[in-house]
């Protein structure tokens, strides 16, 4: 066979791949809009999931939010010319953690502690032929497994992002307040300057997005997971590095989108 | 409590959380606190460079922030304030956009006048007043002197580096430091001088005897006590020699008599015109007088 006859059908190979993956999690989505219809399959188990997704998680996305935030103030503070209002101060902070790092580490971390899970118990239930079981006893395993983390994800990642993006200006009120020049007066003017409810709506969309791709994603790598112990393991990984990927994306599709809405 | 029922708790608390920490702090952020104010309206021109949230001052004091801005076709825009409650705005009063610092940044200067009585109401328009020279007019400003600058530069090369001021600068220097040398050599000798003369002195003064000074200014005190006497009797003396004058003058007494009556003077003369003529006859005829008899 000649290179270029290789060539295509290596590139043939790989587009087939490509689709067939996006056509498996077309029908995975198309699964999870169906389980909606049973209700009692999958309303107590959203509730459960949004505890572990929202309650448990709070205080780690507080505690990084809180950092984040000072980091961020004190970073401003330093890097401003002089001459510069401090007022500009609050208002870089408030853009920078509404618009940005709040809804984006928030997922980030997200991902890892509880995207992670979801793979990987998900993945178990495979590899242990529970979800198998489920079948067998005419339950929708998409319904019951993935719906409510979906569900879960999609509304938990908006109030995490809020209880961040809180957390984030508190912190950077004090860090500023305590430890550099800027008064509260300042911080307070700026943070109000050009501030619109939107900017917030705009922080609860990536969030809502960001919510559902981590859902989506690590459910349904979990949900094909293969190979035993192995195969939860690399699931797993491959869950958080695609969902990873996948916010950042998301953010900057956002962003190209949305950005002009909320000029300063 | 069931886990079921936790769950639910500590989810609904979550949520509602969220929902008030997120619509709350909304509101307070853009309305700038929870506490109620009152909208106020004035317009500017075009380009004012003018957006929510930025300061309102009033007399200096931030008393509010500007709340919405819209675009009118008119060539200005309509620009709603919210003022706190606790302060209002006294009649009379102008809004002026002015910079807030040197990075484009802009504030709504409210100023009031001093002494003007009463006070504006909610939701009346506050007239514009004549705005302070922004940062284009400053650059302007800042052109025009670089310009000027530039010429005098210019204008300075030509004199002192084309037309050799330079050179003569430095002729000037050299001429003042040979000056300042001289100087210094004079002003040397010239203390050296002092100096000696200074020590003759002390020396001069160290040699007088006190006892010598005393009886010279014994002496002195004697002297001046005489002179002071003789001044005296020379006033007595002048007074009445003053008198006899006054008298003389006043005609009064023998002697004023023969100074000031003519008759005496006529008299006199023609008491000399016959001793006169006598003499001569006695010359002439001397037996006639003098009849000498020895024996």
């Amino acid at each position: 066979m000649r290179p270029t006859g290789m060539v295509v059908r290596l590139a043939e190979r790989r587009a087939e791949g490509l689709l067939r993956a996006l056509g498996k999690r077309a029908y995975f989505a198309r699964d999870i809009v169906r389980g909606v219809r049973d209700p009692g399959t999958w309303i107590p188990e959203t509730i459960r999931q949004m505890r572990t997704i929202g309650v448990e998680s709070v205080p780690l996305t507080i505690i990084v939010a809180a950092f984040l935030g000072g980091v961020t103030a004190f970073q401003t503070r330093y890097q401003l010319f002089p001459g510069v209002q401090l007022s500009v101060v609050g208002l870089i902070t408030r853009q920078s953690i509404v618009l940005e790092l709040g809804p984006l580490l928030t997922a980030l971390v997200l991902t890892g502690r509880v995207g992670a899970r979801m793979t990987a118990e998900i993945g178990t239930m495979r590899v242990t032929e529970q979800i198998d079981a489920l079948e067998t006893l005419a339950f929708d395993p998409v319904a019951y497994l993935a719906l409510p983390r979906f569900l879960a994800g999609i509304v938990m990642l908006p109030v995490l992002v809020v209880l961040a993006n809180t957390a984030a200006i508190i912190s950077a009120w004090g860090i500023l307040v305590t430890s550099t020049d800027v008064r509260t007066s300042d911080f307070l003017d700026g943070l109000r300057l050009a501030f619109t409810a939107f900017q917030v709506v705009y922080s609860l969309i990536k969030a809502f997005l960001f919510g559902a791709a981590i859902a989506f994603v690590c459910s349904y790598e979990g949900y094909v997971t293969e190979a035993g112990a192995e195969g939860v393991g690399r699931s797993t990984a491959l869950a958080v590095v695609i969902a990873s990927v996948c916010i950042l994306v998301l953010d900057a599709l956002v962003a190209a989108v949305l950005a002009p809405f909320i000029q300063a | 409590m069931t886990t079921k029922r936790r769950d639910e708790l500590l989810v609904g608390l979550l949520l509602l959380v969220a929902v008030v920490l997120g619509i709350g702090g909304t509101i307070w952020i853009a309305r700038g606190g929870l506490a109620s104010g009152y909208p106020m309206f004035t317009r500017f021109k075009w380009g004012a460079g003018l957006k929510q949230g930025q300061p309102v001052l009033l007399a200096g004091v931030q008393v509010g922030y500007v709340a919405k801005v819209d675009l009118i076709p008119d060539g200005t825009i309509a620009v709603t304030l919210k003022l706190q409650s606790q302060y209002k705005v006294p009649a009379g009063t102008t809004a002026t956009v002015q910079a807030n610092g040197i990075f484009g940044d802009q504030l709504i200067a409210l100023t009031p006048i001093i002494g003007r009585q009463g006070y504006m109401s909610a939701g009346d328009t506050i007239p514009t007043g004549v705005a302070s020279p922004g940062v284009p007019e400053l650059l302007g400003k800042g052109d025009s002197i670089a310009l000027n600058l530039r010429a005098l530069t210019d204008e300075a090369r030509t004199q002192f580096v084309a037309g050799g001021g330079v050179k003569d600068v430095r002729q000037t220097v050299a001429d003042l430091t040979r000056l300042v040398a001289q100087l210094s050599a004079v002003t040397a000798e010239q203390s050296k001088q002092l100096t000696l003369t200074q020590q003759t002195v002390r020396r001069t003064l160290a040699s007088v005897d006190s006892a010598k000074v005393d009886s010279a200014v014994k002496n002195l005190q004697a002297t001046s006590a005489q002179i002071e006497q003789l001044t005296r009797d020379f006033k007595q003396t002048n007074a009445q020699v003053q008198g006899v004058l006054d008298k003389v003058n006043n005609g009064t007494g023998t002697a004023a008599k023969m100074l000031n009556d003519p008759a005496v003077y006529a008299r006199l003369d023609t008491l000399l015109l016959r001793v006169d003529s006598l003499v001569m006859d006695l010359k002439k005829n001397p037996k006639k007088y003098i009849n000498l008899r020895i024996f």
